[in-house]
C-alpha cells in the first residue's frame, strides 16, 4: 500500500514572537517493508537555519530557527510512504511470557540491549503497582506472550473510554487510567505503563491511521490527528505491535513516523519561543491518502 | 595564654586522629605548625580571627541555604586551623585521584558510544537506562567533544587504620574549588607567619592551569570564555561569581545567552558576542530546555545541538552526570583492571548497588550497618541518605519494600569512621569528623589535582555526616611538603606574541542592567541618607518656622506611604517618627534600610565586577544603619554620618578606580539620572512660593545638596532664593546642580553603543532651555517679563521631571529587556 501523508501544525502567537528555535519529528522512519519514498517539510516564516539529524532512537529530526518576528507558523511534512502487507507481521509469539521476559534483562547483545532500555520509566511514564495488577490479569501464569497481550489489549479498549475532552498533552498515565478515558496518547501511555510494570521493554509509536479499511469495515478512531500505539519485546518474535485505541493489530493500514521511550521523546513538533504572549493556539490536519 | 592543640579533650583512640599519633606529640608533618601556633597569645588569635571572620562577612562569603530560617545567604563558615596533610602522602593520594579521573573519562567515552562494558557485563545495563542523567540526545556523538571531563570532586575520608577513601565523586558541575581558595585567602591571611613557615603548597598555579585548559578547548584563538550560573539563588552562587573574576572569564545565566545558527552568542549591551567555551553550574538536564528538560529556565535553548555541532565546547561536556552515581563504586576495581590495567590504588568505601539480587539481599540483611542513599539523586531530590541504625522498624520496613519495588534506584554504603582534627572556636578548641573535597582537572594534555582541597567538618561531636548545605563547617587543607617550592606569583610568559588590549570583554545586557541600578539605588541612598541627617538633626530644636520647613523638606522624599496626618501641620513628634521610619523600616521600599538592602542585591548580582573593596563597602552599608532598639536619638545622626562616609567612600572607587567602559557607562547613567530626579525635586520646592519663614528650607536644602559652603563663600550669610537656584540649578561648576547632571548625561548618551539619538536630543534641548532662563529677571519682581520668566522656569522643570523617568525607560528597552524574557515551550 503507497500513502500520500499531509501533517499540517499551525501555530497562532497572541503577540510577534521575535525568535523561536524548534525541533520537527514530522519524517516517516524507513523501515524493512516500510519505504519512505520521499518526504518534505515546508516551514513559513522561512527558517534562518536548518539542519537534520538522526536521534538516538534512530527518528528523523528537523531543527530550525526562525528569527523574523511573525504571530503565525506553519509547518507542513508532506511525504510518500510505501508500506507492504510483511511489515508488522508477528513472529513466533507462542512461548510463555515469563520465559521471554525473563531472557531480555541478561541479554547483553546488541539487539538485547537496545530492547532492554525500554524497560525501564521515563520521563513521562512512572511506574507503580497498579499498573503491574492490571497487567497481570491479562499476563497470567505460563500464558503465551502474544495471547497475553492481545488480551491486556483487548481490555483497555473495552474499559477505557476514547474522549478528546477527558485529558491533555500533560495529563499523567497515572491520572488516564483513574479516569479509564483518553485519547491514542494517553493509552498508549498506559499501555506501555502496563508491560514496563511487569518488566516488559515498550516503546511508544506515533504516525498515521488510515481511518477504514480497503474493505469498507467499521470506521477507527484516531486518523484526522497523528496517531500513536504500542510496540512491545518478544524475545523469539521481535518487536510486536497493537493499537489499544482500536484494539488491533496495526498492519498495512498504520504508517510509522518514529518510536521513542514515550510522547515526550517524540513530539512532532516542539519548540522554545520568545515573546508570544500568554497564550497561543495550535491547528493540527492530518490526511492520508493511498497514493493513486 | 597560649593555644595547646594537644590538650584536647577527646583522644579516644577510635578514630584516627590527624594531629597526633598518640594523643601526646604531633605529627611530624604537624610540628613546625603547633610549635609556632604556640608561640602566639590566645588573645593576639582571636584578635586575628575577628577580624577574618568580618572579611567574611564584608566580602560577601555566603553559602545559600535552601530552606534554612537564615535563608539565602548564610555566611561562610571556615575554621582558623587547617587541615595538615603529609606531602609524601598526599602524592601517593594524587595518583590515586588521577586514577580516578583517567577511569571516569574512559567510561564515558564508552557509555556514550558503543557501549562495550555494557556487552562485555562489566556494566551493569541498569546504571544507563534507568538513570535519569544518561542524556540521549548526546548518544553516539561524543565525536565533537574531545573529552567529557574537565574538572572532577572526589570526597575522601580516612578511617582508623589511616587509609584514604572516596566515598563520593562529583563530575559534571562540582563546587567547592572556589570555597577552597577563599579559605586559602582567608587563613593564609590570618595567619602568614605559620604559612610561609610551614612549606605549604600553593593553589594559584591549579587556577591559572584550568583558564588556559578551558582556553585550550576553544577552537579558535582569543577564546570567549563563561561561566554559566543558575543565579543569585543557587547555593553555591558565590563561588561562581568569585571564580569568574578570579579567572577572569564573564559570569552569565542561561538568559544571557542564545543560540543562533547552531553558534552560542552572549547578548550584549553592543549587540550579540559570540562564545566560544562554557564552564557550566548548571547541571546538565537543566542545560537545554529544547531538547532536555523542557520546564528550565536555567539553560540555553538549542546548546544541545550548538555542541553537537562543535561550535561550543562545555566544561564538563553534556552528559558527564552520567557517572555520578555511586552505583558505579563497587565495580570500579575491575573496571581499572580493564581499562587502564592497573589495580585501583585508592578504595572507594564499600558499597553495595541493589540492583543485583545478591547484593540487595545481603543489604536488607546487614542494613543496621549500612546507610541507603539513592543510586540517582536527580530522580529522588528528597531522599536523605537512611542510617539502618536509626531506623524506626515501621521506617525500616518501607525501606526494605522500596528496595525490593525500586532495587535500581538505590545503594548502600559502609559509613566511614571519620577521622578528627582540631577546630578552634572563638578561644575552644574541640575535634571534630571531616572528609576532604579533592579536585582533579583535566589540562588537555594530563591531569592535575589541586594541592589542598575543601575540607569539610562535622556540625555535631560525634557526627559522621558532614555538609554545609546542613550547617557543616569548612576547613582549608595545607599540603606540607618537606620543602619550601618556589613558585612564580604572576606567568612570565616568554613563548607568546601577547596582544595588548584596552577594553575588557563585553558587557552582558544583564550585568549591564545590574550596573545601571547599582548607579541609582547608591545615589538615591546619598539622597535620602542627606535628606534625614538634614531633618533628624534638627527635628527636636525646630521652632514653628522650622518645623513647617521640615514638613516641606519632607515632600523631597517622594513618599506615597508617609506616617504623617493628612491634613494640617505635623507636630514634631510625628515629624521625628516619620524620619527615623524612612531610615528604618524595612516594609516601606523608599526607606533608606530598604534602598541600601537593594543596593547589596544589585551588587551581588554583579559581585565578579566590582573590586573586593567595592564589594566589601556594599557589604558594611547593607549594616551601616542597622539599629539597635533603645537607640539614642543623637547616634542617629552620626550613623548616618558613617552611611555617608561609605557612600562617598564608594563614588571615590568609582571616579578613580573603575576603568572608562561600558559597565562603569551604565553605573554613570544610572548615578545621574537619579541625582536629577532628585534635585528637580529640590528646585521645585524653592520654586514654589517662598514666605520670609520659608527660609530655613533654603538652608536644608543647600546641605542636603552639600552645597552650603560655597554658597556661604559667595553670598555670606543671606539666604536669596535666586541664589540658590543658581547654585543648585545653573552652576555648571556645581557637581549638584541640574546642569552638572543634565550635561553630563548628554555626555555620557554620546558614548552609548549604540546612541538613543532622541532622547540624547531631548536632553540636549532642555539643557539649553534651561539655561536661556534668566534668573536675574525673576529676583526683582518689578522688572518686565518676571512672570514670564518664572513660568519657563516652572514649565522645563516639569519637563524635566517627566523626561528623566522616560530616558530609563527607554535605556531598559534598548539594553536590557531582551534578558527580561522569560522563554516559552511550546509543543511539548
Amino acid at each position: 500500500m503507497i500513502y500520500q501523508v499531509s501533517h499540517k501544525t499551525i501555530y497562532r502567537y497572541r503577540s510577534p514572537v521575535s525568535f523561536g528555535n524548534h525541533v520537527a519529528c514530522l519524517s516517516p522512519r524507513s523501515l524493512p517493508h516500510h519505504a519512505c519514498e520521499w518526504s518534505e517539510l515546508q516551514i513559513d516564516p522561512p527558517p534562518s537555519n536548518r539542519h537534520e539529524r538522526i536521534d538516538y532512537f534512530g527518528n528523523r529530526l528537523t531543527l530550525f530557527s526562525i528569527s523574523d518576528p511573525h504571530s503565525e507558523l506553519k509547518v507542513e511534512a508532506r511525504s510518500r510512504v510505501n508500506v507492504d502487507s510483511e511489515f508488522r507481521k508477528w513472529g513466533d509469539a507462542s512461548a510463555s511470557w515469563e520465559e521471554t521476559a525473563a531472557s531480555v534483562p541478561s541479554d547483553r547483545s546488541r539487539s538485547g540491549l537496545d530492547a532492554y532500555q525500554f524497560a525501564f520509566e521515563s520521563p513521562r511514564i512512572r511506574l507503580n503497582e497498579s499498573f503491574a495488577r492490571y497487567a497481570r490479569l491479562s499476563f497470567r501464569t505460563g500464558r503465551p506472550f502474544g495471547e497475553a497481550l492481545l488480551d491486556l489489549t483487548a481490555r483497555m479498549h473495552q474499559e477505557f473510554r476514547f474522549d478528546g475532552n477527558a485529558t491533555n498533552v500533560r495529563t499523567t498515565p497515572d491520572d488516564v487510567f483513574r479516569l479509564k478515558r483518553g485519547v491514542c496518547q494517553d493509552f498508549a501511555h498506559v499501555q506501555i505503563a502496563c508491560l514496563r510494570s511487569i518488566g516488559l521493554p515498550a516503546r511508544y509509536v506515533s504516525g498515521y491511521l488510515r481511518t477504514y479499511s480497503a474493505a469498507g469495515g467499521a470506521q477507527l478512531a484516531g486518523g484526522d490527528v497523528s496517531h500513536a500505539w504500542v510496540a512491545t519485546y518478544c524475545a523469539n518474535a521481535g518487536w510486536l505491535e497493537v493499537d489499544p485505541t482500536n484494539n488491533i493489530v496495526p498492519s498495512e493500514g498504520h504508517v510509522t513516523l518514529a518510536w521513542g521511550r514515550d510522547y515526550g521523546d517524540i513530539s512532532p513538533l516542539r519548540g522554545i519561543i520568545l515573546g508570544g504572549g500568554r497564550e497561543h493556539s495550535l491547528e493540527v490536519r492530518v490526511h492520508l491518502q493511498p497514493a493513486a | 595564654m597560649l593555644t595547646d592543640l594537644l590538650q584536647l579533650p577527646l583522644r579516644d583512640g577510635i578514630v584516627y586522629d590527624e594531629l597526633s599519633a598518640d594523643g601526646a606529640a604531633p605529627r611530624p608533618h604537624w610540628k613546625a605548625f603547633v610549635d609556632a601556633l604556640q608561640q602566639m597569645p590566645a588573645a593576639e588569635l582571636a584578635n586575628r580571627w575577628a577580624r577574618a571572620e568580618r572579611r567574611i562577612h564584608e566580602n560577601g562569603v555566603t553559602y545559600n541555604m535552601y530552606g534554612a530560617p537564615e535563608g539565602a545567604n548564610r555566611p561562610w563558615r571556615t575554621d582558623l586551623l587547617p587541615l595538615l596533610i603529609d606531602g609524601c602522602e598526599w602524592g601517593s593520594i594524587e595518583t590515586g585521584l588521577i586514577q580516578y579521573s583517567r577511569l571516569f573519562e574512559l567510561i564515558l567515552q564508552d557509555l556514550y558510544g558503543p557501549q562495550k562494558l555494557l556487552t562485555g557485563r562489566l556494566l551493569p545495563p541498569e546504571l544507563v537506562f534507568a538513570n535519569p542523567a544518561f542524556l540521549r540526545p548526546i548518544a553516539g556523538r561524543q565525536a565533537a567533544q574531545h573529552s567529557f571531563l574537565h574538572l572532577i570532586a572526589l570526597d575522601l575520608a580516612r578511617s582508623p587504620n589511616g587509609q584514604w577513601w572516596v566515598v563520593a565523586h562529583r563530575t559534571q558541575a562540582p563546587s567547592g574549588a572556589g570555597y577552597a581558595l577563599e579559605n586559602r585567602m582567608i587563613v593564609a591571611d590570618a595567619l602568614p607567619e605559620l604559612f610561609s613557615s610551614t612549606h605549604v603548597e600553593r593553589l594559584d598555579g591549579f587556577f591559572r592551569e584550568q583558564r588556559q585548559a578551558l582556553a585550550n578547548l576553544a577552537r579558535r584563538d582569543d577564546a570567549h570564555i563563561v561561566l554559566l550560573t543558575p543565579g543569585p539563588l543557587n547555593e553555591t552562587y558565590f563561588e561562581h561569581a568569585y571564580l569568574a573574576r578570579y579567572l577572569g572569564i564573564t559570569l552569565v545565566e542561561g538568559s544571557d545567552l542564545t543560540v543562533r545558527d547552531r553558534f552560542v552568542y552572549m547578548k550584549t549591551v553592543e549587540g550579540l558576542k559570540r562564545v566560544d567555551v562554557i564552564l557550566r553550574r548548571v547541571d546538565d538536564s537543566f542545560c537545554d530546555p529544547l531538547e532536555l528538560r523542557a520546564d528550565s529556565l536555567l539553560g540555553v535553548s538549542g546548546l544541545v545541538d550548538a555542541a553537537l555541532a562543535g561550535n561550543v565546547k562545555l566544561a564538563n561536556a553534556l552528559g558527564s552526570g552520567l557517572i555520578e552515581t555511586a552505583g558505579v563504586l563497587p565495580f570500579l576495581p575491575d573496571l581499572c583492571r580493564h581499562l587502564l590495567q592497573q589495580d585501583l590504588q585508592l578504595p572507594s568505601v564499600a558499597t553495595w548497588w541493589c540492583g543485583q539480587d545478591k547484593e540487595r539481599g545481603w543489604v536488607i540483611e546487614h542494613l543496621n550497618d549500612l546507610v541507603v542513599k539513592p543510586a540517582f539523586p536527580a530522580r529522588m531530590t528528597h531522599m536523605e541518605p537512611a542510617f539502618g541504625a536509626e531506623l524506626s522498624s515501621s521506617e525500616r520496613a518501607q525501606l526494605v519494600a522500596q528496595l525490593n519495588s525500586h532495587p535500581f534506584d538505590f545503594v548502600a554504603q559502609e559509613s566511614v569512621a571519620l577521622s578528627k582534627a582540631p577546630v578552634w572556636d572563638r578561644g575552644h578548641i574541640y575535634t571534630r569528623g571531616l572528609m576532604l573535597r579533592a579536585f582533579v582537572m583535566n589540562t588537555g594534555s594530563g591531569w592535575q589535582v589541586l594541592p589542598g582541597g575543601l575540607v569539610r567538618v562535622a556540625a555535631a561531636e560525634d557526627g559522621n555526616v558532614v555538609s554545609i548545605q546542613r550547617g557543616g563547617h569548612s576547613k582549608d587543607a595545607w599540603i606540607v611538603s618537606s620543602m619550601s617550592r618556589e613558585q612564580p606569583g604572576i606567568t612570565l610568559s616568554t613563548d607568546q606574541a601577547l596582544e595588548l588590549r584596552r577594553s575588557g570583554r563585553d558587557l552582558p545586557s544583564r550585568a549591564a542592567d545590574n550596573l545601571f541600578w547599582l548607579g541609582r539605588y547608591i545615589e538615591r541612598a546619598e539622597n535620602i541618607t542627606r535628606l534625614l541627617r538634614t531633618s533628624l538633626s534638627r527635628v527636636r530644636r525646630a521652632d514653628r518656622a522650622e518645623l513647617h520647613c521640615l514638613a516641606r523638606l519632607h515632600r523631597c522624599f517622594g513618599t506615597s506611604h508617609s506616617t504623617l496626618p493628612e491634613v494640617g501641620q505635623p507636630d514634631a513628634v510625628a515629624l521625628e517618627n516619620e524620619f527615623v521610619s524612612l531610615m528604618t523600616d524595612q516594609n516601606r521600599s523608599e526607606s533608606l534600610q530598604s534602598v541600601l538592602d537593594e543596593v547589596r542585591r544589585v551588587g551581588g548580582n554583579v559581585r565578579e565586577r566590582l573590586s573586593a573593596d567595592m564589594t566589601r563597602l556594599i557589604g558594611q552599608l547593607s549594616e551601616a544603619i542597622a539599629v539597635e532598639e533603645y537607640m539614642l536619638f543623637a547616634e542617629r545622626t552620626a550613623l548616618l554620618s558613617g552611611c555617608l562616609e561609605l557612600l562617598s567612600a564608594f563614588s571615590g572607587m568609582e571616579r578613580e578606580n573603575l576603568t572608562r567602559g561600558t559597565g562603569w557607562l551604565f553605573l554613570s547613567l544610572g548615578r545621574r539620572l537619579e541625582r536629577a530626579f532628585y534635585t528637580v525635586r529640590y528646585l521645585q520646592e524653592i520654586r514654589k512660593p517662598l514666605n520670609p519663614e520659608d527660609w530655613p528650607l533654603l538652608e536644608q536644602l543647600l546641605e542636603v545638596a552639600d552645597s552650603s559652603i560655597t554658597y556661604r563663600l559667595r553670598y555670606y550669610t543671606s539666604l536669596h532664593a535666586i541664589a540658590v537656584l543658581d547654585l543648585l540649578m545653573l552652576d555648571e561648576s556645581n557637581p549638584r546642580s541640574l546642569d552638572f547632571q543634565l550635561s553630563h548625561l548628554a555626555d555620557l548618551y554620546r558614548k552609548l553603543p549604540r546612541t538613543l539619538e532622541d532622547d540624547a536630543r531631548a536632553i540636549e534641548s532642555a539643557l539649553a532651555r534651561m539655561r536661556s532662563i534668566d534668573l536675574g529677571r525673576i529676583e526683582s519682581a518689578s522688572v518686565e517679563g518676571c512672570e514670564a520668566q518664572e513660568a519657563r522656569l516652572s514649565q522645563i522643570l516639569d519637563e524635566i521631571k517627566h523626561l528623566l523617568p522616560s530616558c530609563s525607560d527607554n535605556l531598559s528597552r534598548t539594553y536590557f529587556s531582551h534578558v527580561r524574557t522569560w522563554p516559552i515551550s511550546i509543543g511539548e
